[in-house]
């Protein structure tokens, strides 16, 4: 390989694909005349070319289409008559998403989730047991009664009616 | 796009199943070759042929022809393919790869045997595109199967003309790594006979 293969050889894949332009061409053209090796390049992957297409235009050649066609048509015209419900599976099918291991960050969602959820329904429910009686006051109608609760510094003023006459019995 | 084909997709876009008839006709074989080339195997290929017609007829109001019908129609068949081949989790493994090299002689001329060495070549060639990561292969196959141009290519594979060219270099490599034995001595006898200019297989 001559010094000058190293320039060309960048350009070799792109002349090989016909994608150079008129000057490059010209270029490479000019250079294969002499250079066995480039030569040898271009045609291995000519060889290259035809290993990999042949096979494949002789199996399509062997196939029966229109026996392919009609299981389309009917897949198709089977699809139509799909109800609501079978039509919404594909979409409920979490298969793909267990195959593609999305489940993992999937399930670390639902567990901050879950935690911050159940920070919220057993949130502790302040008790009223240390509230004390600050100040209590009588009418003939109403009563009213002060609390404090310490703990949660919050006052609680309680207005109800006055006590029942206690009934006697005769 | 020319104006029939503009018909056709517009008439299928609106339901029109004689229309999906006729793109099918027109593009299943190239459909196949695609499928066939990504998955080496004759059922699978037909199986993906179906899935991507049934695709297509569903989603092909999406198509707003902006690129060419057969860059989005072979963008839909490699993604299907692809699927197809992780889905069934496809590792071909031949017996032959790493066996001794396979050397094509006068022997190629005589019927049975030349068959069965054919048969080897094959699945040599089989297992070293299986080799290749899926969009190696698949430049490789829009390429030189194909035939598609760089900026086609591109276009089929939502990447840059940069790319297409870098997953053509390093897929054709390691084909070429793979099968040394073979290309050397099918190069050699080939370079001072008809290939001093690039070979180009038939468009679209």
């Amino acid at each position: 390989m001559k010094d000058s293969c190293f320039s060309i050889s960048k350009l070799l894949e792109k002349y090989f694909d016909q994608e150079v332009t008129d000057k490059e061409r010209l270029l490479i053209e000019g250079h294969l005349q002499d250079c066995p090796a480039c030569q040898d390049a271009l045609s291995s992957m000519e060889a290259i070319r035809t290993l990999i297409k042949v096979p494949i235009e002789e199996a399509a050649q062997k196939e029966d289409f229109p026996w392919v066609w009609q299981k389309i048509e009917r897949e198709i015209r089977l699809q139509e008559k799909l109800t609501w419900w079978q039509s919404l599976r594909p979409w409920l099918d979490l298969s793909p998403l267990l195959k593609k291991k999305v489940w993992i960050p999937a399930a670390a969602t639902i567990m901050v989730l879950l935690f911050i959820t159940a920070q919220i329904f057993f949130k502790k429910i302040p008790s009223y047991s240390g509230a004390s009686v600050v100040e209590y006051a009588e009418s003939e109608t109403n009563n009213i009664m002060v609390y404090d609760l310490e703990k949660a510094k919050v006052t609680i003023i309680w207005l109800f009616e006055g006590p029942e006459e206690e009934v006697i019995p005769s | 796009m020319n104006q029939e084909e503009t018909e056709m997709i517009s008439r299928c876009q609106q339901g029109d199943q004689e229309a999906l008839k006729e793109i099918f006709d027109k593009y299943h074989n190239k459909v196949y070759r695609i499928a066939y080339g990504v998955v080496r195997h004759r059922e699978e290929a037909l199986d993906i042929v179906q899935e991507v017609f049934i695709k297509l007829f569903r989603s092909i109001k999406n198509f707003k022809g902006k690129s060419h019908f057969y860059t989005y129609l072979y963008r839909m068949v490699m993604n299907t393919a692809i699927d197809h081949a992780r889905k069934t989790g496809k590792q071909f493994i031949s017996s032959l790869d790493e066996e001794g090299s396979f050397e094509p002689s006068d022997e190629l001329e005589k019927g049975p045997e030349r068959i069965l060495l054919q048969k080897e070549l094959e699945e040599r060639v089989k297992g070293a595109m299986e080799k290749l990561p899926a969009e190696q292969r698949a430049a490789l196959l829009f390429r030189d199967v194909e035939g598609l141009s760089y900026q086609e290519m591109a276009e089929a594979m939502g990447c840059s003309i940069g790319t297409v060219m870098s997953r053509l270099h390093y897929g054709r490599k390691r084909i070429q790594e793979l099968l040394k034995d073979y290309v050397e001595l099918h190069g050699q006898s080939r370079s001072s006979s008809n290939v001093s200019k690039g070979g180009n297989p038939p468009k679209l």
